[in-house]
């Protein structure tokens, strides 16, 4: 079963649109994060929340049956603040500082539950923490719920938060600039988004993972056919091919770390919006981006609806 | 189809491989202790099941539930009889607090963190050679959703092996908000006990390998016949009976089995008063027509609750359970909560008996669900 891309929802400093991943404006725009279901959320959690309204509203999605819509987050810094402000509450006031209302917020999935509290959705709810390359991950375990009939939609979520603690983390690892945001996009079986009628705006396609990413990429390539029209990567990864334009998110939003490969798709959505044709070809997980996380590389291929939906009929 | 489980690995407070921790189980001994280095005077909750491993007694240190982790999969790879330096096999990682540990120790006393180390991939990869590794973090039903997505990568034709894992190492900030939530003050876990007072934590890892039935010739543990995962999308802090009943109810479907084929039930049992009697709701409600109603237990009265672990660790002892016929008790049961008056909890000994179908629980916070369910390998 194939799965499309449907609606995409941004929170991010520093973009006001979708086309700003494609063609920066100097505007910018910071996320407003007041409002309906907002109080008493960590940062993570209210840039994730805002993100996911907007995807929703994005693929036309009002009524749902929320038994079968899957939420994947990819995060890595995401409670990073809850766990230290505790421990200094901890050690200032003793236990009884904490808040009730944060306790939610020690666990690592506290985002993918405040949105699946929000939006009601209650089928299988995944957070996925393995470094840079966790968000190309996410929308491959997306596709698979999808595939494994597990659930007809996956709202699929990168947020990173710029609080204190992760600040000072990234100071301390060489950082100095890093992402302040979330994206979300609507993944959706092919079949449900045709019979809703709703618009779709690119295919999730090949997936590849590996020690870097020559061999993710090849992997995520297969047998893929056509030429690859873009590239959402670290310039100058490995293995990426030959003479395509690249389009480095990490040049001019810093760090991306899990929210990365979301954001990369979502750019990938923005190109085919405009009728970039076939394909778009994203790697997270390289040397360029910078964080020092080489533990591993993932590769994902996007494809143009229209192109995807003559391989369907194929 | 099935998923066959070849190799077993775990290291708890009560024991440090699958089979201590099984016959610990088995004899009623508890991991319970005081808390060994955080300022007790910090807290109302005093103990707390952990792995007494510091080097320096009462001195904390970071990485140790990345070295427990590398301990489980080591264990589970050797008992399945595969070589652990290629690493050709995904490893799927199910965590609650991830090394959020070591993340406090560099915030408060300045141990230096790199980035990559508050996930496991680094570990793995030099460790297993591995670079296709996932850090999956769905609070405490981590693990067992990492064992349902393992069973879908094998299904959809990706791979034939997976190693599936979990660990937790108990955080200040995690031990302090349950202790700030909690009402009453534990000193140990009493599941479905009338006088629970709560949860506290307990620390481990643990790991299976999973195979697809066709492709190996070598000696199963058990088979997964299929396993559910659902989220309550209600209350972060409540868990929802109805919701657990629905994910208990999908596991069945999944699985292809009925009700009455379930001989033996290991519940989440993390002895708060919410928990136990939500899944008494859902347990009274699935098995309602059943006319002899499943063996139930918790092994978190011995173990403590190994947070995103602890549903694979739940798992490993049913899978021990079937092999053995014998369902491990729930410790200190003397007085059973008036709500689970019919059901069939076992306490005193193991109950013994000829056991084919398991049922395993994992209830995480945030109304995080899974169940799976696995068969005695014939």
């Amino acid at each position: 079963m194939s799965a499309h891309v449907t609606g995409v929802g941004l929170a991010v400093s520093g973009l006001a649109s979708l086309d700003n991943l494609l063609r920066p404006t100097s505007d910018g725009v910071e996320p407003s994060l007041n409002g309906k279901g907002m109080r008493h959320k960590d940062r993570a959690s209210r840039l994730a929340l805002l993100a996911t309204g907007h995807a929703l509203r994005d693929a036309g999605l009002g009524e749902v049956n929320g038994d079968r819509v899957a939420v994947v987050v990819s995060s890595n810094f995401g409670n990073l603040d809850t766990a230290c402000e505790f421990t200094d509450i901890i050690h200032t006031e003793t236990v009884t500082g904490i808040s009730p209302m944060r306790v939610p917020h020690m666990s690592s999935s506290v985002t993918a539950c405040w949105v699946a509290i929000e939006y009601g959705l209650r089928g299988p709810n995944l957070t996925m923490c393995s470094g840079t390359p966790s968000g190309l991950d996410a929308v491959f375990w997306a596709r698979n719920l999808i595939a494994i009939d597990r659930a007809d939609v996956a709202v699929v979520i990168g947020v990173e938060p710029d609080t204190i603690p992760v600040a000072e983390l990234h100071k301390a690892n060489g950082g100095h600039r890093w992402l302040d945001g979330a994206v979300a996009l609507v993944v959706e079986s092919t079949e449900h988004a045709l019979r809703r009628g709703v618009r779709l705006r690119a295919r999730v396609g090949g997936y590849g993972k590996g020690p870097e990413p020559r061999a993710a990429i090849t992997s995520a390539l297969g047998k893929y056919p056509r030429p690859i029209e873009l590239c959402v990567s670290a310039s100058g990864a490995a293995g990426l091919p030959a003479g395509v334009r690249t389009v480095d998110l990490t040049n001019r939003l810093g760090r991306c770390s899990g929210a990365l490969g979301v954001l990369q798709c979502a750019t990938a959505v923005a190109w085919f919006d405009e009728s970039g044709p076939d394909a778009v070809l994203a790697v997270a997980g390289c040397v360029g981006d910078g964080e020092g996380d080489e533990t591993g590389s993932a590769a994902l291929v996007l494809t143009s609806p229209r192109t995807a939906l003559r391989e369907d009929v194929a | 189809m099935t998923w066959d489980i070849t190799g077993l690995g775990a290291v708890a407070s009560i024991g440090d491989d699958p089979r201590k921790i099984f016959d610990a189980l088995c004899v009623g001994r508890s991991g319970v202790a005081e808390l060994r280095v955080f300022d007790v005077s910090k807290y109302r909750a005093k103990h707390a099941y952990e792995i007494d491993d510091r080097a320096v007694p009462g001195v904390d240190e970071p990485g140790r539930a990345t070295k427990w982790l590398r301990q489980a999969v080591s264990q589970a790879l050797a008992d399945a009889g595969l070589d652990s330096s290629h690493g050709e096999y995904p490893i799927l990682v199910g965590t609650t607090l991830r090394e959020l540990r070591s993340a406090e120790l560099w915030w408060r006393h300045r141990t230096p963190l790199a980035l990559p180390n508050l996930h496991f991939g680094g570990a793995l990869r030099s460790g297993f050679g591995t670079a296709e590794s996932h850090t999956v973090a769905s609070a405490c039903a981590a693990s067992l959703y990492a064992l349902g997505m393992a069973t879908d990568l094998i299904e959809l034709g990706f791979v034939d092996t997976v190693v599936v894992a979990g660990t937790d190492s108990i955080t200040e900030s995690s031990y302090g908000a349950l202790d700030r939530l909690q009402n009453l003050t534990p000193r140990s876990v009493r599941p479905f006990h009338a006088d629970r007072r709560g949860m506290l934590m307990g620390e481990g890892a643990v790991a299976v390998v999973v195979r697809k039935p066709e492709v190996h010739g070598g000696p199963v543990h058990a088979r997964v016949r299929g396993v559910s995962m659902n989220c309550d999308g209600a209350h972060p802090t409540m868990p929802d009976a109805a919701s657990i009943a629905r994910a208990i109810r999908e596991s069945h479907d999944r699985a292809k089995v009925r009700p009455d084929d379930i001989d033996m039930v290991i519940t989440h049992g993390s002895g708060t008063k919410q928990n136990d009697l939500a899944e008494t709701v859902a347990l009274e409600d699935v098995f309602a027509d059943v006319a002899l109603p499943p063996l139930v237990t918790s092994i978190k009265s011995s173990a403590g609750h190994t947070c995103g672990g602890s549903g694979l660790l739940s798992f490993v002892m049913g899978v021990l359970s079937l092999r053995n016929g014998a369902v491990p008790p729930i410790l200190g049961l003397d007085d059973r909560m008036e709500e689970a008056a019919d059901l069939r909890l076992v306490h005193g000994e193991p109950a013994l008996g000829d056991l084919s179908t398991a049922q395993i629980h994992s209830i995480g916070l945030g109304g995080i669900n899974a169940v799976a369910i696995v068969e005695k390998a014939a």
